[in-house]
């Protein structure tokens, strides 16, 4: 019985594109959403069809546009893997968050140093640093549960707040920019940004990165036998366990890869779009990853469509609000009830069937 | 000298009913199996509404009973898609994050194109004879009502949870649901009711922030508090009365931190890091309590009939 189900479940996910729910449960969430989205504006007196018109303008209209939603889509992505990575061997990272800005802190301190380095030398090199950053940073809980037990919930978010205090304390204390009103630091040397696709617009290569980072989990997850054993641990931890797989490890691995990815989203903010560091650089980035992954249903592959969505939201929404003087938080109200439909009515659907 | 701790003790009492509220809903809530993580945003929302409304209405008694309906109302969206539908509860938690957050910030927006709705705070109420004692009368009796709530309720509900049938329902729901529903309890019912008064009192939260501490709204005015509240829980060991002592101790935390940096005794930069104080004093909590403790044996896991 039991080896029935865990082969349906595997079985379903295989065939994620191919059930008609999934497709289903996304047209009622967005209905449910654009519902929500218009009816507030109507009892607020906006038009919600020219609201509702505005959003592709602003994420598609010009080139310059195109180019912002892309780059709002690389941090979306990245969080979004972080957090399903980890989910799939049952580690809960909520701190998503501290790592990428611990990631985005230690790049920059090795980045800041790097005037004399060549461009390919130093990128690489801060990559690597941006992903030790945010593996240090998810370490700490990494310990303290696989070593102690000590459930990840409490101490990742914890760890967030900390993190935040750290960068808040070192832009405006040791590492303030004496030549700037703002609490930030100086400048990276120019050898250290990411490299810009057309000189005239903000996205840099790091789009790439982020899809062969999302492909590459993907092969891990599925054709691998850490993948084969992370996926493993996630549906029974006792069985696998008995099964003669190191569970530990196994987190350990999975959570490490989590917080890596973090740590780059990071890096790809401050070395890709801002080229230095500042407090509040993330808009809550790993918390709307969850989101992301959520309605991606935790697939490498759904969650780049729904991280690209979210993108398109945001930037059209940050475009809607100059325009109509809108609040952008109705876009955040619409991709939460949107995700909340979504995972209410695949719920539904899957208990309605199996019961 | 005495005059800084007599102000950090009276600021952390202030600080501390935040946390007491929230922890005495999310008690019951976790004691019934129900986790929301979304309390943060839930106190956030519910402020702005009991300011807003106070602030049309000039009453505080409709704006503390808004914000208390507001905060009830998320509760009833996460108990609908956690216990209701079975969700990830902790997901559908983010998920109301996002939705309470960004609800708070719209109405904000909106409503500053207006005006900006700004209240004078609740009174302080002496107590008489007891606020004149030098000290102990400034820490403990010259606060609004709201404090006093605060504590009586801490009490109160602790006594319903360990002295009444009630009580005695919430909690076995959450450790044995099975033999709960076998022995004829409704087993979602009361979770649904937990978790729309863990709301509720965030919701109470929110309304001391805004009406009886702060007067005006701020995206941030829940200062982490709500999250602090969940790690209270487990400090207090799911226990109401052990709540005001866990509460207390991150109140004096984070008061220490605002009135070093608010005195300017220490003038370098490196006082922020102080900020990180009850963070830190909260990651050592969760160690410690551990193993000392159990949490409810069904906390996040759904019930329904197989």
């Amino acid at each position: 019985m039991v080896k029935e189900l865990e082969y349906k479940k595997i079985k379903t996910e295989k065939n994620f594109f191919f059930k008609y729910q999934n497709y289903l449960s996304y047209i009622i969430g967005l209905f449910l959403a654009i519902i929500v989205f218009s009816v507030t504006l109507l009892l607020l007196g906006y038009d919600p069809i020219n609201a509702l018109l505005s959003i592709p303008t602003g994420a598609f209209g010009r080139l310059d546009n195109i180019s912002a939603t892309l780059i709002r889509f690389i941090p979306l992505l990245l969080t979004a893997l972080a957090f399903l990575i980890a989910l799939k061997a049952r580690f809960m990272n909520l701190g998503i968050e501290g790592q990428l800005y611990i990631g985005a802190l230690l790049a920059y301190l090795v980045g800041a140093r790097m005037e004399m380095v060549p461009s390919f030398i130093a990128i690489p090199l801060v990559i690597i640093v941006g992903f030790i950053g945010g593996v240090l940073w998810l370490a700490i809980p990494l310990i303290m549960k696989t070593k102690l037990g000590v459930n990840e919930i409490f101490s990742t978010v914890v760890m967030n707040f900390i993190a935040i205090i750290i960068i808040s304390w070192l832009t405006v204390g040791p590492l303030k920019d004496p030549g700037s009103l703002l609490p930030r630091t100086p400048f990276l040397p120019e050898s250290t940004w990411m490299p810009k696709i057309d000189p005239q617009y903000r996205l840099h290569v790091g789009i790439f990165l982020v899809v062969i980072i999302a492909l590459i989990l993907y092969i891990i997850l599925n054709k691998t036998t850490i993948g084969y054993k992370i996926r493993a641990v996630g549906q029974n931890p006792r069985a696998s366990e008995h099964g003669g797989v190191d569970v530990t490890r196994v987190v350990i691995t999975a959570g490490l890869l989590s917080g890596g990815i973090a740590g780059l989203a990071g890096f790809m903010e401050v070395f890709g779009v801002h080229h230095y560091l500042f407090g509040g650089f993330s808009p809550g980035f790993g918390y709307i990853g969850i989101a992301v992954a959520a309605l991606g249903m935790f697939h490498p592959i759904g969650v780049i469509f729904t991280a690209f969505f979210f993108a398109v939201l945001q930037i059209g929404g940050t475009y809607m609000q100059q325009s109509a003087g809108i609040s952008i938080d109705i876009i955040f109200i619409m991709q939460a009830v949107l995700v909340l439909t979504v995972l209410i009515v695949q719920k539904w659907m899957t208990t309605r069937n199996s019961s | 000298m005495t005059d800084i701790i007599t102000s950090i003790i009276a600021g952390g009492v202030l600080l501390s009913v935040t946390i007491l509220f929230v922890s005495i809903g999310e008690i019951y809530n976790e004691r019934a199996g129900v986790i929301n993580l979304g309390l943060e945003a839930i106190i956030t929302l519910s402020a702005f509404v009991g300011l807003w409304v106070t602030f049309k209405t000039g009453n505080f008694f409709l704006g503390t009973l808004a914000a208390i309906v507001a905060g009830a109302g998320v509760g009833l969206i996460h108990s609908f898609t956690c216990v209701k539908m079975r969700v990830n509860q902790l997901i559908a938690g983010l998920l109301i994050l996002s939705l309470a957050n960004g609800l708070a910030n719209f109405l904000n927006f909106t409503a500053n194109q207006e005006t900006v709705p700004i209240v004078t705070i609740l009174p302080n109420i002496y107590i008489p004879f007891l606020s004149d004692i030098p000290v102990l009368g400034e820490i403990l009796f010259q606060h609004n009502l709201f404090v006093y709530l605060a504590y009586f309720l801490a009490i109160v509900f602790g006594l319903i949870l360990y002295k009444t049938s009630w009580g005695l329902k919430i909690r076995a729901v959450g450790e044995n649901p099975e033999a709960c529903d076998a022995a004829g309890i409704n087993v979602n019912l009361i979770r649904h009711l937990c978790d729309i008064f863990s709301g509720a009192m965030a919701g109470l939260a929110g309304a001391f922030i805004a009406l009886g501490d702060l007067g005006l709204f701020d995206s941030s005015m829940a200062g982490n508090r709500g999250w602090i509240a969940i790690v209270v829980v487990i400090f207090s060991r799911w226990s109401p009365f052990r709540a005001i002592l866990g509460s207390m101790l991150f109140g004096i935390g984070f008061s220490i931190a605002a009135n070093l940096i608010g005195a300017g005794i220490i003038t370098s930069y490196w006082i922020y890091l102080i900020n990180a104080m009850p963070y830190i004093v909260a990651l050592v909590v969760i160690v410690l309590f551990r193993g000392t403790t159990k949490a409810p044996a069904a906390l996040t896991v759904p019930y329904w009939r197989k």
